[in-house]
């Protein structure tokens, strides 16, 4: 199990290496052993040839043996150094081409039968070398008869015959080898792509896996899906959770405002300040709750600038009598990676924030940077000097005591930016004031990684 | 100036109803959306106060169903959230402003004098017609300069009429404006009250338009 690798690619590689090495050795094999049977054949017929040559040239003498007659040494047979050779004995005498040494016979070893027949036979060094020969009876005197080819001629043709097979079989492995690795690639794109689309869900590019896949890859996309469905249903309930137990603390908490608005039964309006730190304490805790069940889990892609209007053209209303103007200046196709709510809560507090303090003009202006947005809210007010920033950014802190707020609107906004791997920055803005800049993910489609 | 109150939570809203009408407002109660927006559907209002959180029908969806139904009335939301997505929806949906529950009612009743006043079209919070002026934010008339004392039922005709200076408002209309729903009066109550402030305001502001209801006219200079 260890040996199996662990990427589909190495497996799919390594398994298919294996059996296209199989094949091709296999088929090396078979050519090779058809080769060779067709190279014997070959040889076998030409010793049985001289074989019958031989047989037909030994008539009775003078004496009534048997004695060979002229012309038995024909090529290859009458050179000794192609190693090609024939043996005929007939009782106590024995002929042989001139390839065999008369003092160190050729051991045949017989029996063979009256047809030309595969035998061993044992060369005068000693080897065994196979050979063809025939027993028969000519005249009533017995006549053995034995032809060998060298081992050479068999190798020989063969590997002649084996070189070019080879080289086609070598070739054939490495066009199936390409072929199978062109196949993984192709095979595994889908993957690939599936990666891909995941990211671009979770960094908010996506909303979905696309529905459109390979069949064996759709089961997949198509689960993936519904545990994103499941996991937004699980955030709305968790987030609505939160929005009762808000209302469920709350409206109590105002009625208890509400009656100790009577002097009588909070005269020094102790009961009244442990309402408003209950209050406090309430509000800091459920926007933590809110914070902490969200994380930057849930992105979508949202149009920054319809969100904004919607937002100045809420607080142009709160702030009606003061007559500020505030103009927005956002590309129309413009869109974060934000959750829908964090994204109010953001652009939200910092716009509460401008128009508490500006004096005429809140300026708002975005622009990508990479695959970022940087939002900035520009007022005509005090400004923040820049030693107090940090402390502005202190949760529960506030600069002012008089104006009306949380205290913790641009630490909310600080800390709701870096949990979307972003941040705020507070400077001068060109009127005085106090310039506000939000840098958040950016949504726009990576280029081409939508399609496939 | 009569409110409509949409509040579910009965101690809240007997809270505030107590609260408003000590500052004299004509208060209506809804326990729930659906007899809120029924309410705001059919009777004569100044203002609504209107909580998200409600059972039955929810504050925005009952908003909504107002502003498309073309009542104008200004609305205040009142909610339990902290977020600014629940007061934007609110705007969107045509809320006129904003209290984060809990609140002080002081807090309230200023929000709720400036909605009315604005949505009668003062830009200023004082107003005037003649020797008579009405500071719309404390809820006070001076009648030469100096404070004029009214009963809660003559501060409500009175500021009904100053709001809407220089326009005939109808019988009807003021007569809602100054009852509660439930309320058990004459129906002449109106006419007697009337009485009673053009004696102490002395000069003829107050002009009856026969047939049609009652105008505040400053009188040529």
């Amino acid at each position: 199990m260890t040996l199996m690798p662990r990427s589909l690619a190495g497996r799919l590689i390594a398994s298919a290496l294996i059996f296209i090495a199989l094949a091709i050795l296999a088929t090396g094999f078979a050519v090779q052993v058809s080769l060779h049977r067709f190279v014997r054949g070959q040889i076998d017929q030409r010793l049985d040839t001289e074989i019958l040559t031989l047989r037909s040239s030994f008539e009775p003498g003078v004496d009534g043996r048997l004695v060979p007659a002229r012309g038995v040494e024909a090529p290859p047979f009458d050179d000794p150094r192609t190693g090609w050779i024939w043996l005929a004995r007939s009782g106590a005498t024995t002929w042989m081409s001139p390839g065999l040494h008369r003092n160190a016979p050729l051991v045949a070893v017989w029996p063979a039968g009256p047809h030309p027949e595969a035998v061993m036979a044992r060369m005068p060094d000693g080897s065994l070398i196979r050979a063809r020969a025939q027993q028969i009876v000519v005249d009533g005197q017995p006549l053995e008869l034995l032809a060998a080819a060298p081992p050479r001629a068999e190798v020989g043709p063969l590997r002649d015959a084996l070189a070019p097979v080879v080289v086609a079989l070598l070739l054939l492995g490495a066009g199936l080898v390409a072929a199978t690795l062109l196949q993984v690639r192709l095979g595994l794109r889908p993957l690939a792509r599936l990666r891909a689309d995941l990211s671009a869900v979770r960094t908010g590019r996506r909303e979905r896996l696309p529905a459109r896949q390979p069949v064996e890859v759709r089961p997949l996309a198509h689960e993936v899906n519904e545990l994103l469905d499941q996991h937004a249903a699980n955030l709305e309930r968790a987030r609505r959770h939160v929005a009762n137990l808000a209302h469920a603390l709350k409206t109590p908490l105002a009625a208890l405002a509400l009656s100790l608005e009577d002097p009588a039964r909070d005269p020094d309006h102790a009961l009244r300040g442990l309402t408003l730190a209950m209050d406090r304490r309430i509000r800091h805790h459920l926007s933590r709750a809110r914070t902490a069940a969200l994380g930057p889990a849930a992105r979508m892609r949202l149009p920054l600038a319809a969100r904004v209007a919607d937002h100045v053209a809420a607080f142009t209303k709160i702030h009606a009598e003061r007559g500020i103007t505030c103009l927005a200046e956002i590309e129309a196709g413009l869109t974060v990676a934000c959750d829908g709510q964090d994204l109010d809560e953001l652009v939200g507090n910092l716009l509460d924030n401008a128009f508490k303090w500006a004096r005429s003009t809140i300026t708002i202006t975005a622009a990508t940077a990479g695959r970022r947005v940087v939002l900035r809210i520009a007022d005509d007010g005090p400004g923040i000097p820049n030693e107090a920033v940090a402390t502005v950014l202190k949760p529960g802190k506030r600069l002012d005591e008089e104006t009306p707020g949380d205290g913790f609107g641009l630490a909310i906004v600080q800390e709701l930016a870096e949990l979307y791997g972003g941040g705020l920055t507070l400077g001068r803005s060109a009127a005085g004031g106090l310039l506000a800049t939000l840098d958040l993910p950016g949504a726009a489609e990576a280029p081409g990684s939508d399609q496939g | 100036m009569r409110v409509l109150l949409v509040e579910d939570d009965a101690t809240l809203a007997e809270g505030i109803a107590r609260h408003l009408r000590a500052e004299n407002f004509v208060v209506d109660v809804a326990r729930n959306g659906e007899d809120g927006q029924h309410r705001g559907d059919t009777e004569a209002l100044d203002a609504v106060v209107l909580d998200l959180g409600l059972p039955r029908k929810d504050g925005i969806a009952v908003l909504k169903a107002w502003r498309a139904a073309g009542r104008a009335f200004p609305v205040l939301i009142l909610t339990a959230r902290d977020g600014w997505s629940d007061k934007v929806d609110g705007f969107k949906a045509g809320a006129d402003d904003y209290l984060v529950k809990p609140f002080r009612v002081e807090e309230l009743v200023l929000r709720l004098r400036a909605m009315v006043r604005r949505a009668a079209g003062h830009a200023s919070a004082r107003l005037t017609c003649g020797p008579l002026a009405f500071d719309s934010q404390l809820g006070t008339f001076e009648l030469d300069g100096l404070p004029l004392r009214l009963t809660a039922l003559e501060w409500r005709v009175l500021s009904c009429l100053m709001l809407r200076a220089g326009h005939v408002v109808e019988r009807g209309d003021l007569f809602e404006r100054v009852y509660e729903g439930d309320a058990d009066v004459e129906s002449n109550s109106v006419e007697v009250i009337l009485a009673r402030l053009r004696r102490k305001l002395g000069v003829p502001l107050i002009e009856t338009v026969r047939g049609r209801g009652y105008r505040l006219n400053a009188p040529p200079a």
